[in-house]
């Protein structure tokens, strides 16, 4: 059987996706003794063939695809292979067959990196530094920076700001008219003046808003699990 | 610098308000401006208590001038008081939510020197917000009773929800525990409110929409000896006439001595079922007198929708794979989610039970009122059903149960005493 091992860019998957195998970019990835290993190269016709002809029967679909492709499931690249395949086989939309097990499998991980993102919308917190540009770090399961960057270039279009992916060390930077995404190992941060006292603020508010008499902190943690706290002035 | 005390004084204050929800409007960002809504609404923490944060929810001031019995800051009680002025409003909200703490501002407050003058205070808050500030995120303003009309226009074309509450569900109530509001105090200018959106909406007016999230009210439920029927029926008519976005219920708390009110808490319980009725309300497409009699209250063992499954076994089972959408969102345990994924999937094929589970349907109420393929996968005896309903509720109910903090209460919401 032959793995094709990409660089887990969207690119390289489709490029993989133009011969029948294996795809991941899982370098962890078990593998059997006859097993033939072959690193993809981005290679422009391959992919452009794999999009137009995913374009031709469901125009929606790449935008579906992309999504899950951001996701942590270490199977996500053979999830969305398959569904590409349904989709070659129907010649038509199959995204509402929800009983066929391709898109069960394919919605189940696109409904997990839109959730996150979602909830990430609400859980990420900024600092202020001194010259004022915003400072966001996090660590999310699934790769979703650029997505947080299309919902906080809207609601901050006259800021300037940074979306840190602490883990992929990879950063969103916009900086009052643009928007760019790069590579970001560390970043050191001072701090403005009133932070603290805002952080206070805020972590005042937080406990005076609690009404004590009433504890459920099982649904607390069910809405906002506790790996996302060490980021949370509330929580820390 | 915002002084901590006071903002912890008018955030103690705010806290049992109910409503915190930041969906509805869709207000966009401008040149120059800070923020924007979200449709859906975001929330941005959660509090122990299970609740979400998504608005800074605070009085203006807790200094109130009326006596309502169940009001910690009413007149009579002994409190520290406090005010924040319309700017330390402002820059507390810009500063939190440049910061993603919060989606916008709930602001509320106490009757200080007379209800014009309140409302005057509250709404130079939000135009300020509005105009000086250049602030786009969601804004959602309490209306005070009594107060000039005109000021609340004003206030209602800079915010994107407004909610006067109706406090207690019915006239009587509200004579006894809230003596200076009447029901003409709130109910009109929910109407004059209406009257404006429904205006917008005929002339197609497209910026600058009076509320676009529309209004809400809020109402205790347990303080007073209303039937669960009597709420619903209420909850129904502000539906119906005043075309509300939501009715909150907000199950009674004695933090308040009084010989007039109840000394034990209505529990959660209560609370919860009343809001799946609701929903049966506003999305399933049931009327009230089909779930819940007028001076009845609602079963505690069981929802709602199942209660009312129980009482039309005649209509049951239906068959998966042919009945219309309304039936489908009339199956204990299917909801509207579920009932959608069903009408689209069987457009394809058939659909069997294994389908349904991997589909994610929860099947452990529905499977007592479905067919699949003409295959019936429940139990014949309605006396298993009921139990099976039962069991498969009291998680529920368990769950409920972890919010209560006495014993006592916590029984009275199983008995469905008061």
């Amino acid at each position: 059987m032959t793995i094709y091992i990409t660089d887990g860019s969207p690119a390289a998957f489709f490029t993989a996706v133009f011969d029948d195998c294996i795809i991941t970019s899982d370098t962890q990835v078990q593998l059997s003794f006859d097993s033939r290993v072959v690193r993809t190269e981005y290679d422009e016709e391959k992919c452009a063939r794999v999009r137009r002809g995913i374009a031709k029967y469901d125009p929606l679909a790449e935008r579906e695809i992309l999504i899950a492709l951001r996701s942590c499931d270490p199977l996500k690249e053979q999830i969305a292979f398959s569904y590409i395949k349904k989709l070659m086989q129907f010649k038509c939309a199959i995204n509402k067959r929800l009983n066929m097990p391709e898109v069960i499998e394919l919605n189940e991980i696109i409904y997990k990196v839109n959730g996150e993102t979602h909830r990430l919308k609400g859980l990420l917190r900024f600092m202020e530094s001194k010259d004022g540009a915003l400072y966001a770090p996090y660590t999310p399961d699934n790769d979703i920076t650029d997505l947080l960057m299309e919902h906080f270039t809207a609601r901050f279009k006259n800021e300037k700001f940074v979306i840190h992916d602490l883990k992929r060390k990879i950063a969103g930077l916009y900086n009052g008219r643009e928007c760019i995404m790069g590579y970001a190992g560390e970043a050191e941060i001072y701090l403005s003046e009133y932070e603290r006292a805002f952080e206070n603020l805020w972590k005042k508010y937080y406990k005076s808003v609690t009404i004590k008499e009433r504890p459920h902190e099982k649904q607390m943690k069910g809405s906002m699990p506790v790996r996302y706290w060490k980021f949370l002035p509330e929580k820390k | 610098m915002i002084d901590e005390e006071t903002l912890e004084i008018l955030t103690e204050s705010a806290k049992y308000d109910v409503s915190c929800s930041s969906s509805g409007s869709k207000r966009a960002n401008k040149a120059g401006g800070l923020g924007n809504a979200s449709a859906g609404g975001i929330c941005h923490s959660f509090t122990p208590d299970g609740r979400c944060i998504s608005l800074l929810k605070i009085l203006m001031s807790n200094d109130c001038i009326y006596d309502c019995e169940y009001c910690p800051n009413r007149r009579s009680a002994d409190v520290r008081r406090a005010r924040f002025t319309p700017d330390e409003i402002c820059e507390l909200v810009i500063n939190f939510y440049k910061r993603n703490y919060i989606e916008g501002l709930f602001l509320s407050s106490a009757v200080f020197d007379s209800p014009d003058k309140t409302m005057e205070l509250m709404t130079e808050t939000v135009v300020k917000l509005r105009k000086l500030y250049n602030f786009n995120g969601y804004i959602h303003l309490k209306g005070i009773p009594h107060a000039d009309g005109a000021i609340v226009m004003k206030a209602a074309r800079v915010v994107d929800r407004m909610s006067y509450n109706v406090e207690l569900p019915s006239e009587k109530s509200l004579k006894l525990l809230a003596p200076q509001k009447t029901r003409q105090s709130l109910l009109l200018p929910m109407k004059s409110l209406n009257e404006a959106i429904e205006y917008d909406k005929q002339n197609k007016v497209r910026h600058g929409k009076v509320l676009p999230a529309g209004q809400t009210t809020q109402m205790i439920i347990g303080a007073s000896p209303e039937s669960d029927g009597q709420i619903l029926k209420l909850t129904e008519a502000l539906y119906r006439n005043m075309n509300l976005k939501r009715v909150y219920y907000s199950s009674y708390v004695p933090v308040v001595q009084s010989s007039k009110l109840p000394t034990v808490g209505a529990g959660l319980l209560r609370e919860h079922r009343l809001y799946q009725a609701d929903w049966l309300i506003r999305f399933y497409g049931f009327n009230v007198d089909e779930i819940c009699g007028e001076c009845e209250n609602l079963p505690s063992e069981y929802d709602p929708k199942c209660a009312w499954a129980l009482r039309n076994m005649h209509l049951f089972p239906v068959e998966i794979n042919t009945a219309p959408l309304e039936t489908l969102l009339r199956v204990p345990g299917i909801g509207a989610k579920s009932a959608y994924r069903i009408t689209e999937a069987r457009k394809f094929s058939k659909l069997d039970f294994d389908n349904l589970a991997k589909m994610r349907i929860v099947l452990k109420r529905a499977k007592h009122f479905i067919t699949c393929n003409g295959r019936f996968y429940g139990s014949e005896s309605f006396a298993q059903v009921k139990t099976s309903l039962m069991l498969a509720g009291s998680r529920e109910i368990n769950e409920q149960l972890t919010m209560f903090s006495d014993t006592p209460t916590a029984l009275s919401a199983l008995t469905g005493e008061i």
